[in-house]
């Protein structure tokens, strides 16, 4: 039962908004991968994961997750993320995530943020 | 297939998973509901899907090694403003608990480690332990408090 994603670009001046559609598990790292492929040929230096409201985020999920956080502090890009729940801002936050990406509660909160 | 079982002293669910990774899904959904029937409030009722959707998930990949005829077996019961959670699968249990996640080191060295699910099962349930199964199996039993 693989889920796929569907993540749509949206630039915003300096950002670059992955709009991502799906639940995010081990299934979803082709998709991610391609995605935040296709927002680093922009050449963005600001990355936005928006995550679909109510989407079910495991553990996989979370490693995929971090494999983009990786590649965003090797590319010295500067990366947030919204649409989290409380549960999983609380999740993100026990796994270490929030130490190398800014937790929004809205995208237009996050663009202002990272337009700074 | 889902038992409920009922008595005067406590109530219990059963649930059989076939190694099916996204059957972990029907686990959460049944745990959600369970807790729901027992008042527990929204954020417990977060971490018990959690819990209960990584054991399931560890269960298919590492104790059952994706054998899809393999089962995963969820029993949750509630007592005492608790409800314990037994997640059995037929391997033979983890032989050496793997360290935690170190996310920096992870990120610096530009690898994703295991780890996650068995890191989040022990922060947010209330006590986790590791056993054999009376039968054949391991199984890992996991409570959660009505509060944290």
């Amino acid at each position: 039962m693989q889920n796929k994603n569907e993540v749509a670009l949206e630039k915003h001046g300096p950002v670059v908004i992955l709009n991502i559609q799906g639940d995010i598990t081990s299934f979803s790292e082709p998709f991610l991968n391609q995605a935040y492929k296709d927002a680093n040929d922009q050449g963005t230096e600001k990355i936005l994961l928006n995550i679909e409201d109510g989407a079910y985020i495991n553990s996989g999920g979370i490693a995929v997750l971090i494999q983009i956080l990786a590649q965003t502090k090797k590319n010295s890009q500067q990366i947030s993320i919204t649409g989290l729940s409380e549960h999983f801002k609380k999740i993100f936050n026990m796994v270490g995530i929030t130490k190398f990406a800014d937790i929004h509660n809205d995208v237009e909160g996050a663009i202002a943020a990272m337009s700074k | 297939m889902i038992n409920m079982l009922e008595n005067r002293a406590d109530r219990t669910v059963e649930i059989i998973l076939t190694s099916q990774i996204g059957h972990e899904r029907i686990a959460m959904a049944c745990s959600a509901s369970f807790a729901e029937m027992y008042g527990f409030p929204k954020d417990r009722i977060e971490d018990l899907k959690t819990i209960v959707a990584e054991a399931s998930i560890n269960a298919m990949q590492h104790g059952n090694k994706g054998r899809a005829d393999a089962k995963v077996i969820v029993s949750m019961i509630y007592q005492n403003d608790t409800i314990r959670v037994w997640v059995r699968d037929e391997g033979n249990g983890i032989k050496e608990r793997p360290p935690n996640p170190d996310i920096e080191k992870i990120i610096e060295a530009d690898e994703v480690l295991s780890g996650f699910g068995l890191f989040l099962i022990e922060q947010l349930a209330d006590q986790v332990e590791f056993k054999e199964s009376a039968d054949k199996g391991h199984v890992i039993e996991m409570a959660l408090k009505m509060k944290a």
